[in-house]
């Protein structure tokens, strides 16, 4: 965009949170002329985005996306990248914040060359919470293809060990530095973008859908991995207990949202993941039955109607109205029994299917970590924007649950109202 | 459902429900999880999801005349696991509530039992009965109610005579089982034609020999709590439940015990304390009284739960009978005559409130719940 000399502005943007809210907030505001820093707390940018196999309607694959806006970072020098950085302490008022962040160390420096030597030398296997547990990778790993930087970590689990010696003697580029520690910087900015986003809600915790008890019950996320090329199973839909490819599989949808147990709120995207990934299903397995369970199905918008009525028209994906509120597994098979009422004829159902997809819905990361006390926040850790008092605003999912259409016009806005801030300062 | 229904919506039954215990029946949203977690609901037609659009929707004929209301035992696992707190155990009860009333003559008596501002006059009325007639035969030289009754021991008998017990007990008794009666015949034609028309049976009438068959085999379930049973977040209900139902038992045979004995033998009490009978009087005062407690404390700790008057009426009726009859019997013992008398006096103010009332009260449950389980049983809904 405008790269000209345009009239000088005062003070800097920080965003936090390196998602898709994340980099639209920073992108906006750094192409019209602002500096901005960004954070993000995982070694790599995308956030979950970066998790999915394909967006919803247009069931495109979220690197393109991704990949244009990476670049679009790396040919700014507006923008200042932190990653493995935490927001520490903040103080001070709109226009003027003083911002410490704390930030771990890679053990890997900018010469990595990704030749991933280091991570066929380390032997130590850590459970991949990109793929949310399904594999493992290395001690020394890159954390997905895509990552940006494209720079493997090197595990804090491996310091100290004869692995991270290993990796160290393995890299030919002197890139790996054991003796990096974590330190902490300070910075001085005139707004804050919150774009922290969400968690998948945590499945273990609905007692009544045995997810972490029956190997063949799963979350939308971890579907989102199984179905990607780059995931654990390298695109092939398997189910965890015997790496089958299901011939029945069961959506259970508002798993923990929309209910005062769980989550209150309805977490807006699960819907529609679910009639995309019945997409995912029958493109591998034409044969495969898909039964989707549901309580109202909600598609929003001109759009998402459309897509939800083609799946309607399947005759393989059957929807039932009624919500999942039992499953049972068979000892031999480790195929999983759902039990719901359908509320339509009045009839108890018991589906046996091969696997189980969980709709499990979006709780902020603040709901668990609330970064700033001088942020307001609703009941469930949702951000609430102050735009009188203005200086911090919350972006994405960090504000309300949102698809990334919705998230991208909403940090697009928040970028205009850190622009603002400064501005008016 | 496969015809059209035309919903008329009785709005007053809405509200009446919420006041009775069911005020969160609005906010359910019909995910039916409640049909589900209920661990005793049928496969077929399952309860309670119907119930809750049907309550909302004011469809009081849908829901009056519906067996399923009585087969819920409202153990709450469906108000612990409901997304919206709309609470549908509550809400059953409530309708039950409504229901007793519904079927019970006259309803002003019904209304007067739900209405804890009329306790104090339905507690006066036996007591003026049994005043008014021991003034009026002493009179005429009958001396059944005498204040004065003196002699070495204490006989209860002596003060308040057997014969004015069973001249007040036994008509009241008799009255309740005919209000029972005419109640039921309504009910057990509802429940069918209600059955019928949502597809829950198969029968085209009922037959009365295969009804009592119906009854004879769910009759070993009732008596060993299988239904209670079967749930989980409130199990604890089950024994206190189960002390409460057998004391009431026991003490029924011991009292129809002592009537055979006294006309039928001419054998006056008090019974020693050696005679097995007495054993099981006592036996079943007391698993009274420890159900009464239990139940009170399984009542306080459940705060999801929502405890109404009604409720509260039943518990402390049966705590109060248990009571007042144990201690009448420890100050006969313990020589305390005064005190002895007025206890017992109370006690059969208390017994009369059990027998006149019960019909009205949630007490009815022993005998629609009884009529609503023999009714699936018959109609053989799984």
């Amino acid at each position: 965009m405008t790269d000209e000399k345009t009239a000088p502005v005062n003070g800097s943007i920080l965003v936090v949170g390196g998602g898709i809210s994340g980099l639209t907030t920073t992108l906006e505001a750094a192409e019209v002329g602002y500096e901005v820093f960004l954070i993000e707390k995982n070694p790599y940018l995308g956030g979950r985005v970066a998790q999915l196999n394909q967006y919803f309607p247009k069931l495109c694959p979220p690197t393109c996306g991704l990949e244009i806006n990476f670049r679009r970072i790396k040919d700014n020098p507006r923008i200042k990248t932190f990653t493995l950085a935490e927001v520490g302490k903040v103080s001070g008022t709109p226009g003027h914040y003083d911002v410490t962040i704390n930030l771990n160390p890679r053990y890997i420096n900018e010469k990595c060359t990704c030749c991933g030597d280091c991570a066929k030398a380390c032997q130590m296997e850590i459970s991949n919470d990109f793929n949310f547990g399904i594999d493992k990778h290395k001690g020394a790993y890159l954390p997905f293809e895509m990552a940006f930087p494209a720079r493997y970590v090197i595990s804090p689990q491996i310091i100290g060990t004869e692995d991270a010696k290993r990796c160290l003697s393995a890299c030919k580029y002197d890139a790996v530095d054991l003796d990096m520690k974590a330190k902490t910087i300070h910075l001085s900015v005139g707004a804050i973008v919150w774009a922290t986003g969400w968690e998948p809600y945590d499945a273990t915790k609905i007692d009544n859908l045995g997810f972490g008890r029956y190997p063949n019950i799963v979350t939308n996320m971890m579907l989102e991995r199984l179905a990607a090329p780059n995931g654990p199973t390298k695109g092939k839909i398997l189910r965890p207990s015997d790496e089958k490819e299901p011939k029945s599989i069961a959506f259970v949808q508002c798993a923990g949202s929309r209910d005062e147990n769980h989550l209150p709120y309805c977490s807006y995207i699960c819907c529609m993941a679910s009639l995309k990934q019945t997409t995912y299903i029958r493109e591998r397995y034409p044969d495969a039955e898909i039964y989707v369970f549901y309580i109202d199905l909600r598609a929003p918008g001109y759009r998402y109607e459309r897509f939800y009525k083609k799946i309607k028209e399947d005759q393989k994906v059957h929807f039932v109205k009624g919500k999942v509120a039992e499953v049972s597994e068979d000892s031999d098979s480790k195929n999983i029994t759902v039990v719901a009422e359908n509320a339509v004829t009045g009839e108890k159902i018991r589906q046996t299917v091969e696997l189980v997809v969980l709709a499990t819905g979006m709780q902020p990361t603040a709901a668990q970590a609330k970064p700033s006390p001088d942020l307001k926040y609703t009941q469930d850790g949702f951000m609430i924007n102050d735009f009188e008092r203005g200086g911090m605003f919350a972006a994405g999912c960090a504000n309300k649950p949102a698809d990334v259409v919705s998230s991208n016009q909403n940090a697009t806005g928040m970028a205009l109202k850190a622009i603002q801030t400064l501005v008016r300062k | 459902m496969a015809d059209t229904y035309r919903i008329e919506p009785d709005i007053n039954f809405i509200k009446e429900v919420r006041t009775l215990g069911g005020q969160d029946l609005k906010k359910c949203f019909q995910c039916a999880t409640c049909s589900v977690a209920c661990p005793i609901s049928p496969e077929n037609k399952p309860f309670p999801r119907k119930e809750m659009i049907a309550a909302s929707w004011g469809l009081k004929d849908k829901l009056i005349g519906n067996a399923d209301i009585w087969l819920c035992h409202n153990c709450g696992d469906c108000t612990a696991i409901c997304p919206r707190g709309a609470k549908p155990g509550d809400v059953l009860a409530a309708i039950r509530s409504y229901a007793i009333t519904e079927y019970a003559t006259p309803k002003a008596l019904a209304k007067a039992v739900n209405d804890p501002k009329k306790l104090p006059v339905l507690l006066a009325i036996p007591a003026i009965i049994f005043l008014v007639l021991g003034f009026v035969l002493k009179a005429f030289g009958i001396h059944w109610l005498n204040f004065n009754p003196g002699g070495d021991m204490i006989v209860h008998a002596n003060f308040f005579s057997s014969w004015l017990v069973d001249l007040t007990m036994i008509p009241t008794f008799l009255g309740a089982i005919a209000i029972f009666a005419l109640g039921l015949k309504r009910f057990l034609n509802d429940i069918h034609r209600n059955a019928v028309s949502e597809g829950k049976t198969d029968k085209k009438k009922i037959d009365s020999i295969g009804f009592l068959q119906a009854l004879i085999r769910i009759i070993p379930a009732i008596l060993k709590h299988n239904k209670f049973n079967e749930c989980t977040e409130n199990r604890d209900r089950a024994t206190a439940h189960m002390m409460v139902f057998f004391g009431f038992i026991g003490l029924f045979i011991v009292t129809n015990i002592f009537f055979i004995a006294l006309y039928v033998f001419q054998q006056h009490g008090p019974y020693s304390q050696l005679n097995p009978v007495k054993w099981l009087a006592n036996a079943a005062g007391v698993s009274l009284v420890i159900g009464s407690f239990l139940m009170i404390k399984n009542r306080l700790s459940k705060t999801d739960q929502g405890v109404r008057y009604a409720d509260w009426y039943l518990i402390g009726l049966a705590l109060a009978l248990g009571l007042s009859g144990m201690l009448t019997e420890m100050t006969r013992l313990g020589g305390l005559a005064g005190i002895s008398y007025a206890l017992y006096f109370i006690h059969l103010i208390l017994v009369w409130c059990l027998f006149a009332y019960t019909p009205f009260t949630k007490l009815a449950h022993l005998i629609y719940r009884t009529v609503a389980m023999t009714y699936m049983e018959y109609a053989e809904r799984k």
